[in-house]
């Protein structure tokens, strides 16, 4: 217990007399009662009881439940196979994915305009909610829109052509008893939006997530469309922009892994001028680039719609090709595909990842 | 909401006065700076700035509200442009709500365009029109009474055979002339009072490019950055009037020339461009941020001899398509789209999307129709 006594979460001024009093690492404090440590460090009562209390959290059991919290690799690799992922309707893009959109990670959606950012959002977000009898992960979404493209009537089409693509599937009774309840309206129902104008609404919404999050345990994904816009204009103090960006990816990082959502982003492209020549890069400075877990660009190559997949931990880097239709994001005509992944969504109940598996790690 | 006084959000007096020292007064001024400096402004302990964050986010957080009520209200998400297969293809109309750009070349029918947009939301609702004011931002004064009436007259001479509808038609229109861009940007920012004073139910920006175009030489180092930052002050306002008011915004744009390779052009937008290899092609201004900014972008350009062609270059609803049109007496009248292609699910880049300008000139030389009142 070597902590200095600067470093503890307390408030400035009850550090500045303790200091004074003399107390200059923490273990200077253990044995201390309330009242003693008021008269010496000329602190209030309330004061000396929540310093205490802080100290007694950080000391001796600290050190134990670090010791019990510890995860070795397999719990890791049991608990990352048994979190789904989202899947899009583009085969070649869960592919590349390794599934879908991986809950418990940041995925960054960066692209120029018109693309289909904002498609493959809405199409996400209709997707959390396949039951997980067809190999959806059966939740919902809430969707935060900076910008003002959430068009209802484009996420109904996506809802109607999913249960469409549902009914064709349904095989057995459960799958035939979960489709009934899957109608556009309890889709649409499932679909939490807030609106945000600007970026202090944005952050207030943010710092709430996790009290939103616990009163809805079934949602499964968090959806800012687009992280950028509110961010671009109002900062003269570019410093101040970072810090705050750097708070926001802490925090949709943590409540990744901790409600084990997945949490998607959207941002946009800039033009960086060097050397005389001009190219797009995504948006938000260099250090943003750090923050997303999983970074997918989508660009235009002539007529093409293509994706890549920047950065990622677990999955190599590739580039598909998709299309926009009028049921939604989907893979392109252009690449065969050997056979439509129909058996893929509804495959053995519990397995929803495609990665290879190891048998014998069970 | 972000300038909400934290007096007024529960914090406790001595707190705010705390802060005030420290000129943070606000809910905007709390949220900028991270827990740890606020630690160190209020003299709190790390849980308990946390707490005051989430006490200040509460006051200032939008609502949530579902995609289902939504939907319920899905009758007044569209404004109707009264052109049949362009309302099919968008879905209803223009999204009330969202910003529509038109851009274009010059005299390719945007203000046209939007005169006819303004003669249509003063309709009533039973022929499709808003039953409401319109507030038309003029920059270019290009605005003209005399063809507002005119068309009105030509496109519904029943309903406007009354000389009273006409009046009252022309009234509701109200017409603001901003010649700088503080201008514009002091008009919209002050605009919420005029929109519900005249009773609004669009907003037209005719145009956003050239008071910026005018103002701020991009060759010059800084002014880029400064220019796309007020054209995203004027975005969010916009985006903020539409959404509280529910109401369409048209805004209008130029085009410029962008050197660089060729975009592959579809098709069916090939046939007269030339293949000039090394020299730029014509697309639309203002740039790659303020293309992210518009939620839909409708081009016009110029097809064959006669007809212009309206591209729905981005749009959350809409697939690529092409539409022909002319402009008449009595405005924009679509045709020769009997045939529409089959939807493509194709498209490109709506910031390089090439748009053809005029070519030539053709001389009509018919006899203008003499002005009938």
């Amino acid at each position: 217990m070597h902590r200095t006594v600067p470093s503890l979460p307390l408030a400035p001024s009850v550090k500045v007399k303790l200091i004074n009093a003399g107390f200059q690492v923490a273990s200077d404090l253990t044995d201390m009662r309330p009242l003693q440590l008021c008269k010496e460090a000329g602190i209030s009562q309330e004061e000396a009881v929540e310093v205490l209390q802080m100290l007694r959290d950080d000391g001796q059991p600290h050190q134990q439940r670090a010791a019990t919290e510890s995860l070795t690799a397999l719990d890791l690799l049991h608990q990352e196979q048994a979190q789904g992922s989202i899947v899009t309707f583009c085969s070649a893009l869960d592919d590349t994915l390794g599934g879908g959109v991986s809950v418990g990670k940041t995925t960054e959606i960066c692209g120029a305009p018109g693309v289909g950012k904002t498609q493959l959002c809405m199409q996400l977000a209709v997707d959390v909610q396949i039951p997980v009898c067809f190999g959806g992960l059966g939740g919902k979404a809430l969707y935060i829109d900076t910008e003002g493209s959430f068009l209802v009537q484009r996420v109904a089409d996506m809802a109607n052509a999913a249960v469409q693509h549902c009914t064709l599937l349904a095989e057995d009774t459960e799958q035939r008893q979960a489709l009934e309840e899957l109608t556009v309206e309890k889709i649409l129902s499932n679909l939490f939006l807030v609106r945000c104008h600007d970026y202090v609404e944005l952050l207030a919404e943010v710092y709430l997530l996790p009290d939103f999050l616990s009163e809805h345990p079934e949602v499964r994904l968090v959806v800012i469309d687009s992280i950028a816009f509110p961010f671009r204009h109002d900062f003269e103090d570019l410093s101040q922009r970072t810090r705050l960006l750097n708070g926001l990816a802490q925090q949709l990082i943590q409540l990744a892994t901790q409600h084990s959502i997945a949490v998607v982003l959207t941002n946009q492209m800039t033009t960086r001028v060097s050397n005389g020549q001009s190219k797009l890069v995504p948006a938000l400075g260099e250090s943003w680039g750090h923050a997303a877990t999983q970074r997918l660009i989508l660009h235009w190559e002539g007529l093409r719609r293509l994706a890549s997949l920047y950065k990622s931990p677990s999955q190599m880097e590739a580039t598909i090709q998709y299309q926009i239709t009028v049921q939604g994001f989907r893979d392109s005509p252009d690449e065969p595909r050997p056979v439509p992944d129909v058996s893929a969504v509804s495959s053995q109940s519990g397995n929803h990842s495609k990665r290879p598996r190891m048998e014998d790690l069970s | 909401m972000a300038s909400k006084k934290l007096r007024r959000t529960g914090v406790s007096a001595d707190l705010c006065e705390r802060l005030k020292r420290h000129q943070v007064e606000t809910c905007q001024d709390v949220l900028s700076i991270t827990p740890v400096e606020l630690m160190r402004l209020a003299g709190l302990s790390y849980p308990a700035a946390l707490d005051l964050m989430r006490l200040v986010s509460k006051a200032c957080v939008p609502t949530v509200s579902t995609a289902w009520d939504l939907w319920k209200k899905k009758g007044e998400l569209c404004f109707s442009t009264s052109l049949p297969a362009l309302d099919r293809l968008l879905q209803g109309g223009l999204p009330r709500g969202a910003l529509t750009e038109v851009t274009g070349p010059s005299g390719c029918g945007k203000t046209q365009l939007c005169i006819m947009l303004s003669v249509l939301a003063t309709l009533p609702r039973s022929m499709g029109g808003l039953d409401s004011g319109v507030i038309y931002i003029d920059t270019e004064s290009a605005f003209s009474a005399e063809r507002l009436v005119e068309m009105a007259q030509a496109r519904f001479p029943e309903f406007f055979s009354v000389k009273e509808r006409l009046l009252e038609m022309a009234s509701r229109v109200h017409l603001f002339r901003e010649l700088t861009c503080q201008d514009v940007l002091n008009r919209l920012e002050r605009l919420e009072e005029d929109i519900i004073a005249c009773r609004a139910g669009l907003l037209i920006l005719d145009s956003v490019a050239s008071v910026v175009r005018k103002e701020f030489d991009t060759s010059l180092p800084g002014n880029l950055t400064y220019r796309s930052n007020l054209l995203g002050q004027e975005a969010a306002v916009l985006k903020y009037l539409s959404q509280e008011f529910c109401i369409p915004v048209v805004l209008t744009n130029q085009i410029t020339t962008h050197v660089g390779e060729k975009v592959h052009c579809p098709q069916w937008n090939q046939a007269d461009v030339s293949t000039e290899e090394d020299s730029g092609f014509v697309t639309a201004a203002l740039g790659n941020t303020w293309s992210h900014s518009v939620n839909t972008r409708l081009i016009v350009q110029y097809g064959d001899a006669e007809r212009r062609q309206i591209v729905i270059a981005k749009s959350p609803v809409a697939p690529f398509a092409v539409l022909s049109y002319t402009v008449q007496r009595e405005g924009i009248r679509l045709e020769g789209n009997e045939n529409p292609d089959s939807v493509l699910n194709q498209g490109t880049d709506p910031g390089l999307q090439p748009i053809r300008v005029r070519t030539g000139f053709i001389y009509n030389l018919s006899q203008a129709t003499p002005f009938t009142c």
